[in-house]
C-alpha cells in the first residue's frame, strides 16, 4: 500500500507561516509522500517561495511540487524554484521522479497545465495569434505531461498537475469559467498512460472528486476545497502501472 | 435601470461588481481569485476563505477604502489546517 498526501493553493506568505506545520509534523506516520498541486505562492516571489520552504520543507517525506498560475505571476520563476529546491522540495514541470516507497516504485509526473476548456466547449487553434498560442500553451504542456507519464519505469503512476484534468471536480464554479480552471488536454494525457490516480488544485470552489473519461481516478485537493492541511490517499495493488490493470492505451494524438 | 440618481449609497450593478472581483485578483495586497461577490437586494457580499485573518482585514480595509460609500458584506473564513481525521482507501 502506497500513501499519498496532498494539498495544493496554500498561497504561502509570511502571514500563513507556521499554520500548516503542526500537522505536516504528523506526515511520517501518515504518508510516504506529500504532493503540491501549484499556488504555493501569493505572486510567486522569491520570499513568498521561502515561506513555503520554510513551511513544506524538511518534513521527513519526499515533497513534490508543481508550480500555479499564483507562482508566476511575478515572473521569478527560476528564483521561486531555487528557494523551493534548497529545502529539498522537488519541482515537476512536465517531468518525472520515481521514488522508492517501500520495495513499490511510486512515479510522479508533474506539470502546471493550462486553460482551454472541456471536451465539446473548449478552445480551438484557431483565428487569432492569441488564442492560437493560448491553446498551443496547453497542448504543449500536455504532451509534456503524458510522455512524463509514459515514460516511467515504475509500480504506480501518479498525475500532478495545478489546473484541472476533468469538469467533475469542478462543480460548484461558475461554469463560465470552466476554461480557466482547465482542460480535457491534461485528462486526454493521463489517459494515455496507465495511471493510478490524478491530482490537482486551482478550483478553489469545486469539488473533490471525479474521473477522466479513461477511468482515472481524479481529487481536486485545492485548500479550500478539502479544507484541512492535506488529504491522505491510500493506493493498494492491483496497481495499474504493473500490467495488471490498462485503464487507457491511445496515443495522446492530435485535437 | 439606468433612470437611477448617482447616490452614494446606489445599489451595487453589474460594472462594480466586476471592478470588486478584479480589485480582489489583480490588487498586489490581495491577489485572491477564489472569492465570490455576490449583489443583493441592497448591498454586495464578498464571500469566501483565505489562508490568514490578516488577509481579511486587508481585503475588508480596500473594499472600503475603494468604495466607501457602498454597502459591502464581507463574509470571509479562514480555511482550516488541522491534519485530516480520515483517509480515502483508493482500492
Amino acid at each position: 500500500m502506497i500513501r499519498i498526501a496532498a494539498v495544493g493553493d496554500v498561497h504561502m506568505d509570511r502571514d500563513v507561516l507556521g499554520r500548516f506545520r503542526p500537522a505536516l509534523e504528523e506526515l511520517p506516520d501518515r504518508a510516504d509522500v506529500l504532493l503540491l498541486a501549484g499556488d504555493l505562492t501569493r505572486h510567486g516571489t522569491e520570499e513568498e517561495a521561502r515561506c513555503v520552504a520554510t513551511e513544506f520543507g524538511n518534513l521527513g517525506v519526499p515533497v513534490v511540487a508543481v508550480l500555479g498560475n499564483h507562482d508566476h505571476h511575478r515572473d521569478e520563476v527560476p528564483q521561486v524554484i531555487r528557494a523551493l529546491e534548497t529545502a529539498g522540495i522537488v519541482v515537476l514541470e512536465g517531468t518525472n521522479l520515481v521514488l522508492d516507497c517501500g520495495g513499490v516504485r511510486l512515479g510522479v509526473a508533474g506539470a502546471k497545465g493550462f486553460g482551454g476548456g472541456f471536451a465539446g466547449r473548449c478552445a480551438s487553434e484557431f483565428g487569432e495569434p492569441e488564442m492560437k498560442a493560448f491553446i498551443r500553451t496547453t497542448q504543449a504542456i500536455a504532451d509534456q505531461l503524458g510522455e512524463a507519464l509514459r515514460e516511467m519505469d515504475c509500480d504506480v503512476r501518479v498525475a500532478l498537475t495545478h489546473y484541472a484534468p476533468v469538469p467533475d471536480t469542478l462543480a460548484g464554479e461558475p461554469l463560465e469559467i470552466y476554461p480557466f480552471l482547465g482542460s480535457y488536454l491534461l485528462g486526454q494525457a493521463i489517459d494515455s498512460a496507465p495511471t493510478e490516480l490524478a491530482l490537482h488544485g486551482h478550483a478553489h470552489a469545486g469539488s473533490e472528486r471525479g474521473s477522466t473519461p479513461g477511468g482515472v481516478r481524479v481529487r481536486n485537493v485545492a485548500h479550500p476545497v478539502i479544507k484541512q492541511a492535506y488529504s491522505v490517499f491510500h493506493l493498494y495493488p492491483p496497481y495499474a502501472g504493473t500490467g495488471a490493470r490498462v485503464s487507457a492505451a491511445g496515443e495522446t494524438g492530435s485535437s | 435601470m439606468n433612470g437611477r440618481a448617482q447616490g452614494d449609497t446606489e445599489p451595487p450593478d453589474d460594472y462594480l461588481e466586476a471592478a470588486i472581483q478584479r480589485l480582489l485578483t489583480e490588487h498586489n495586497a490581495i491577489a485572491e481569485q477564489g472569492l465570490t461577490v455576490t449583489r443583493r437586494d441592497h448591498s454586495l457580499v464578498v464571500c469566501g476563505e483565505v489562508e490568514s485573518a490578516q488577509r481579511r482585514e486587508e481585503i475588508l480595509r480596500l473594499v472600503l477604502e475603494r468604495f466607501p460609500n457602498l454597502p459591502v458584506t464581507v463574509d470571509i473564513g479562514l480555511i482550516r489546517t488541522e491534519a485530516p481525521s480520515t483517509v480515502e482507501e483508493l482500492r
